[in-house]
């Protein structure tokens, strides 16, 4: 089989050469080899391919994997079962990522409770955890806000407060992303690698994101954060139980936020955030279930949005007592 | 000349149609907003079987099925008495009598009372039962098991109480879906100084990147 495929590129080469050249036909043949070359190696099946190192195959193969919403189940389970065997060749860790579909009938909301928050940031340290943010630029997805009375715009709060909690006359507010209906972050994205699932979360490919940071430019709350280095995880801190689109271990230079911890979600569990608030400001629950926590906060509550008038419809309502 | 600027301007054209046409999307109006998703979110009145997620395990944590119903039928509380360490207080409260020196052991000196307005602070026995040890009591002279503390809490804090049932106070255990387990008012709140202690938070903000 690498025999006559290797006859094949000879006699590209042989004709390269005998014809007369021009960048267009240089171009084709060069290619037509490089994909002869890598269709070989893909499947394993080129000279030195017996030498070549269990972690090299699989990160190839990694290499011709597909979209994740263009994913058989099949194909998700094979490059699931590729994720974690390279991360036991790696970094010797025995991983569960999950690729958990969204539940039927389910549609995720949020409430914020701003008359409860008394930012302890529990709930930032908590989030850290459970999604292995990277601890060397000190990744957050959640902001706490030390707002004055009266105020209710984040960008005039302090962000960067680090005192006895709470303060007399403030109150706290958290902002991280609000998964919008309308997200504005999916349009931006030049290589439909963010999109919104059928749940309501939104969520990153990391391994079909460019790291283009369109996506960051187009979010209107400052939801979204970018990898500039390789994110460090000590070993021991690592999460164990990940989700191909939520918590697993992201590369270098790409994008990432807030999944409502879609590894937790989807099975059931509240989120990192909810579990940790020490106050219970936190509400989160199926918006299509009419008995749901949510939706009594949405009934019964004074409740708004942040920045409504941009049409992004945000699935995260801030709400008082 | 004509004819080289003919398909410029139609080019032009086509751009100005395209943007006008994105238009409406980027500065979508209140009005749009309700025609979308909320719409339906309002419509969806069919009840929705938490049971049906997969995966959600029970909770280990020991729970009572609570004395209240809220919106979607009945639901559990977590216990609180196996928390209690001197539970169950009749083990010492009887008529037993006691030497002095046990004295400050046996009394409850680390319980620090800040219930109530500075006015007025509330009592031990304005909660506690004062013959039944065991219990709390009312101020319609009820009996109440201490694991369903929120109906003792409630007749005061009324507002707090019709949040904690629908849901908008007090958090789920672990899960959104499956039963309906809930924090019960003393899980979180110290009885005798409800009010959170002032501390530092858990961690601090860097600038965004």
């Amino acid at each position: 089989m690498s025999s006559s495929r290797r006859k094949t590129d000879t006699s590209i080469i042989d004709d390269v050469l005998k014809n007369p050249s021009s960048r267009r036909t240089f171009l084709k043949g060069a290619s037509f080899a490089a994909a002869v070359t890598s269709a070989a190696l893909a499947a394993g099946c080129v000279p030195g391919a017996e030498a070549a190192s269990e972690e090299t195959r699989l990160q190839w193969k990694e290499f011709f994997k597909k979209n994740y919403r263009l994913m058989t189940q099949e194909e998700k389970r094979q490059t699931v079962a590729r994720l974690e065997r390279l991360a036991k060749i790696r970094q010797d860790m025995d991983l569960q990522i999950g690729t958990e579909p969204p539940v039927a009938g389910v549609l995720y909301g949020y409430g914020f409770n701003i008359s409860r928050c008394e930012g302890f940031m529990e709930c930032v340290s908590a989030c850290i955890k459970e999604n292995n943010l990277d601890r060397k630029a000190n990744t957050q997805y959640i902001r706490i806000f030390e707002m004055e009375p009266g105020k209710l715009d984040p960008a005039t709060g302090n962000g960067q407060f680090f005192h006895e909690v709470p303060v007399e006359d403030k109150f706290y507010m958290g902002t991280q992303c609000f998964h919008c209906e309308k997200a504005p972050c999916t349009r931006a994205c030049p290589t439909k690698a963010t999109w919104k699932e059928p749940d309501g979360i939104v969520v990153v490919d990391y391994d079909w994101c460019i790291g283009c940071r369109y996506c960051q430019a187009a979010c209107p709350y400052y939801g979204r954060r970018f990898n500039w280095g390789k994110p460090e995880v000590p070993k021991d801190e690592v999460n164990r139980k990940q989700h191909y689109l939520g918590n697993r271990l992201r590369p270098k230079g790409k994008m990432e936020k807030c999944t409502f911890c879609i590894q937790r979600t989807r099975k059931g569990r509240l989120p990192a955030c909810v579990e940790a608030c020490p106050t219970g400001a936190r509400v989160f629950g199926n918006l299509l279930d009419p008995d749901s926590e949510i939706r009594y906060v949405l009934e019964h509550k004074k409740v708004f949005r942040m920045r409504e008038e941009l049409g992004t419809d945000p699935k995260f309502w801030y709400f008082i007592d | 000349m004509k004819t080289d600027t003919s398909p410029l301007f139609l080019g032009l054209l086509g751009v100005t149609v395209l943007v006008l046409a994105q238009l409406p999307l980027f500065c979508g109006s209140s009005a749009a907003s309700e025609k979308s998703f909320l719409g339906s979110v309002k419509e969806t009145t069919a009840p929705f079987d938490t049971h049906s997620v997969q995966q959600v395990q029970p909770i280990v944590e020991a729970t009572v099925p609570a004395n209240e119903r809220y919106q979607g039928g009945s639901f559990r509380v977590l216990a609180r008495k196996s928390h209690i360490q001197r539970y169950k207080c009749s083990s010492c409260h009887t008529d037993k009598k006691v030497l002095v020196k046990n004295g400050a052991a046996l009394t409850h000196g680390t319980v620090e009372l800040s219930h109530g307005s500075d006015t007025n602070v509330l009592k031990c026995i304005d909660c506690h039962h004062p013959e039944d040890r065991d219990y709390l009591e009312d101020k319609k002279g009820r009996k109440i098991d201490f694991d369903h503390s929120y109906q003792l809490c409630g007749q005061c804090h009324f507002r707090q109480k019709r949040d904690w049932t629908g849901g908008a106070h007090g958090k789920r255990v672990q899960y959104w879906a499956g039963e309906r387990v809930v924090y019960n008012c003393t899980t979180c709140h110290d009885p005798h100084s409800p009010r959170f202690e002032k501390r530092y938070p858990a961690t601090y903000a860097v600038p965004l990147n």
